[in-house]
């Protein structure tokens, strides 16, 4: 653990032996083979409990003034350490001591109403992230400004434009002034010009001795705006220290994670899917070693079903969403299959990857009765993170319609999320 | 740094914080109190005016069907629709008060998510929205008395003047009990479906829309002092005693109010906050 000794500035806030448990719940394997009694005893039994913890011994100090950013993959624990030390939840074990005001950026425009105008909202805003109203009046001004609104201030914000709307929220948020400064992705918002701004906003908020706690899956903001970094990993802290040493160990299991399979059995499920019709088990990523994709390379992958019911006429769609963003474009496949009660399917999918701009995705399967984008008869689904992968930004030498394709060497972000390949010009010189 | 507030974090630890955090926030039970009203009557006509609308339409089909279809004598001198509109002001404060507050922890889930702060002001925002709709139906109910008195020559009693301080009662009533229910919504949701219910069935059984003497005088002897020990219809009895001179204060009823308020206040807070630890958990 590389922390400066010679450090002497006052510890602001100190966890000791944290721990979050949650329970789980869920039924036994559907007795499949068992008689009509074991079915009906099945249905009667009560879901097992089960224990997991997210955060498991978790220690650490931050100085004043200290800038930490917590690493770790999708289910490592660093929401959840973020929600405890923002008093979201409580933890299940342990200390966290801390002096002076918290404030979190977990997500902005927290609380905003649509039928507010954006002044009611920055007051609404203002007062649900703490502050009293003399401190808005006090900078009202600035946050108008900072949100390039202007006179829309008075519209009612449904009005807006989605970027009015997360600069406004934004504009609330970065003028928080507390001790320390928890902040959760909240750079991946606004077009690319305003994410500028905010990270510029930042810069200064950190370079005025603010300390900062920051969740981010974007290295480069990690290298921008941290001075040390804590990797966690299911839920226990692996690595305390020197940035750049942290994001080699991030990269090192990220890697190994996106290596190949999946398990399924106790993935949490979204809302109102019960695991009782058909169930999808597990899923490998086929014909690839690190899940890194080269642009127009296919994307292969088989997923194991299994029916606990008669199902016929089951269709899928593949959602595919930006790792810590919004969803990019989906893929319909028509019913497909049959199922009787008991029996099982590899699904083999193919999708190339030339719609994809280059970046990390992750991908949601939904298997669903009938249409597929009808959305009332879901059977099944993995969602959001179902699988991730990437495709590649750099060193593609792909070919399109015998074209060289250098737009994948240099797809910048403001260029958006996916690809469009068919197109034509035609000039008619006169 | 010596100066600055510690914050201490741990499973079930009791911190004084909690209370001077709620004072810290109260802008925020403010403006939620404020979105609560703007937003309902955003993009409606006459917006405000639905607030006064409302309790009248209430008062008058109350007074119809119980006054003038079923010829339920008022108390004393009082106009049979001045009774009723007393008796629907605290109604109003307790029911709205005990179905919002027991539904504080669903209501705002999203915000909960992502800010910290002591939960109460949830409850507590409501129930100034409250406050503040009832306020708006006692200046219509002001002028109601003004026409009565004109047409009828009814004139409320002196004890009008502490109609603010028997308004805190019911919302007392409704507010903790509200707040002991809270938790029981999370886990399970069918409280959420019965409130509303039992509220509209409690509505009949208080004197709300009838005389409390008529009722009491209804009711077989035997199981009389059930109903006298209601503590809703001692909030709205105490209510009626301040406008209408001739009532007499009701005693029992009043004291089961008060015993039930004393109950609920330290009970409700208990749950309150044993549920919003980890509620965020559960939903």
């Amino acid at each position: 653990m590389a922390i400066k000794m010679e450090d002497n500035r006052p510890v602001i806030l100190k966890a000791t032996g944290i721990g979050k448990k949650y329970i789980i719940r869920h039924k036994k394997k559907y007795p499949i083979d068992g008689t009509r009694r074991d079915k009906m005893k099945y249905r009667l039994s009560p879901q097992i409990k089960e224990d997991f913890w997210a955060l498991k011994d978790i220690n650490f100090e931050v100085r004043e003034g200290e800038r930490v950013a917590i690493i770790g993959r999708n289910g490592a624990g660093k929401s959840t350490l973020l929600k405890l030390i923002s008093r979201i939840t409580e933890p299940t074990e342990g200390r966290i001591t801390y002096y002076g005001k918290v404030a979190a950026m977990l997500e902005v425009g927290t609380g905003f109403n649509i039928e507010l105008t954006g002044r009611e909202n920055v007051y609404l805003n203002g007062a649900i992230l703490g502050l009293s109203r003399e401190e808005i009046d006090a900078r009202f001004d600035d946050i108008v400004e900072f949100s390039e609104v202007g006179r829309f201030i008075d519209t009612p914000v449904k009005r807006y434009s989605s970027g009015m709307l997360v600069r406004l929220a934004f504009s609330v948020a970065s003028t928080l002034d507390p001790d320390i400064l928890i902040i959760d992705e909240v750079l991946s918002v606004g077009d690319m010009r305003f994410r500028e701004k905010c990270l510029k906003r930042m810069g200064e908020i950190a370079n005025k001795g603010k300390t900062i706690l920051c969740v981010s899956h974007i290295m480069n903001v990690v290298r921008g705006l941290c001075d040390r970094a804590i990797v966690l990993e299911d839920g226990k802290m692996i690595y305390d220290g020197d940035v750049e040493e942290a994001i080699k160990i991030y990269n090192g299991i990220h890697k190994e994670a996106k290596h190949g399979h999946y398990d399924y059995d106790i993935w949490n499920r979204p809302q109102g899917y019960y695991c009782d019709r058909l169930v999808i088990k597990s899923l490998d990523l086929l014909e690839t070693e690190d899940c890194i994709y080269a642009w127009n390379e296919p994307i292969k992958f088989k997923f194991h079903v299994e029916a606990l019911r008669e199902e016929s006429n089951v269709s899928l769609r593949v959602t595919f969403r930006r790792d810590g963003g919004g969803p990019v474009s989906t893929v319909f496949f028509e019913p497909f299959i049959d199922f009787k009660e008991g029996s099982s399917a590899d699904i083999y999918v193919t999708v190339n990857s030339h719609n994809l701009a280059p970046g990390d995705y992750k991908a949601a399967l939904t298997l669903s009765k009938g249409a597929p984008y009808d959305l009332h008869d879901n059977i099944d689904s993995i969602d959001p993170d179902g699988f991730l992968f990437t495709v590649m930004n750099v060193g593609s030498e792909n070919e399109i319609n015998g074209m060289r394709d250098d737009s994948a060497r240099l797809w910048s972000e403001s260029w958006g999320h996916s690809r469009i390949v068919d197109a034509s010009v035609e000039a008619v010189i006169k | 740094m010596a100066s600055q507030i510690k914050t201490e974090i741990e499973a079930n630890g009791k911190n004084l914080q909690y209370w001077k955090d709620i004072w810290r926030y109260r802008a925020l039970a403010i403006e939620l109190a404020k979105r609560d009203i703007t937003v309902r009557y955003k993009q409606t006509i006459i917006g405000l005016g639905w607030s006064i609308i409302n309790p009248i339409i209430n008062m008058l089909i109350m007074s119809f069907i119980f006054g003038t279809v079923a010829h339920l004598s008022s108390d004393g001198d009082a106009p049979y629709t001045v009774m009723v509109y007393a008796g629907t002001i605290p109604w109003t404060l307790f029911s709205r008060n005990i179905l919002l507050a027991s539904g504080s922890f669903l209501s705002s889930v999203g915000i909960m998510k992502k800010v910290y702060f002591p939960r109460i002001i949830l409850p507590v925002s409501t129930s100034i929205s409250t406050l503040i709709d009832s306020a708006i139906s006692f200046f219509v109910y002001l002028l109601i008395l003004l026409i009565s008195f004109f047409s009828s020559g009814f004139v409320p009693s002196i004890r009008i003047l502490l109609v603010p301080l028997f308004s805190m009662l019911p919302i007392a009533l409704g507010f903790f009990i509200g707040l002991f229910l809270a938790p029981l919504n999370i886990k399970h949701r069918d409280l959420n479906q019965a409130i509303p219910f039992l509220i509209t069935i409690g509505q009949y059984v208080t004197p709300v829309a009838y005389s409390f003497t008529v009722a009491v005088n209804a009711v077989p002897e035997k199981i009389r002092f059930i109903y006298e020990l209601n503590p809703v219809a001692g909030v709205v009895n105490a209510f009626r005693w301040c406008i209408i001179s001739t009532n007499e204060f009701h005693w029992p009823s009043f004291i089961s109010a008060l015993v039930f308020i004393a109950v609920f206040v330290p009970l409700g807070i208990k749950r309150f906050r044993k549920g919003e630890r980890t509620f965020i958990d559960l939903v």
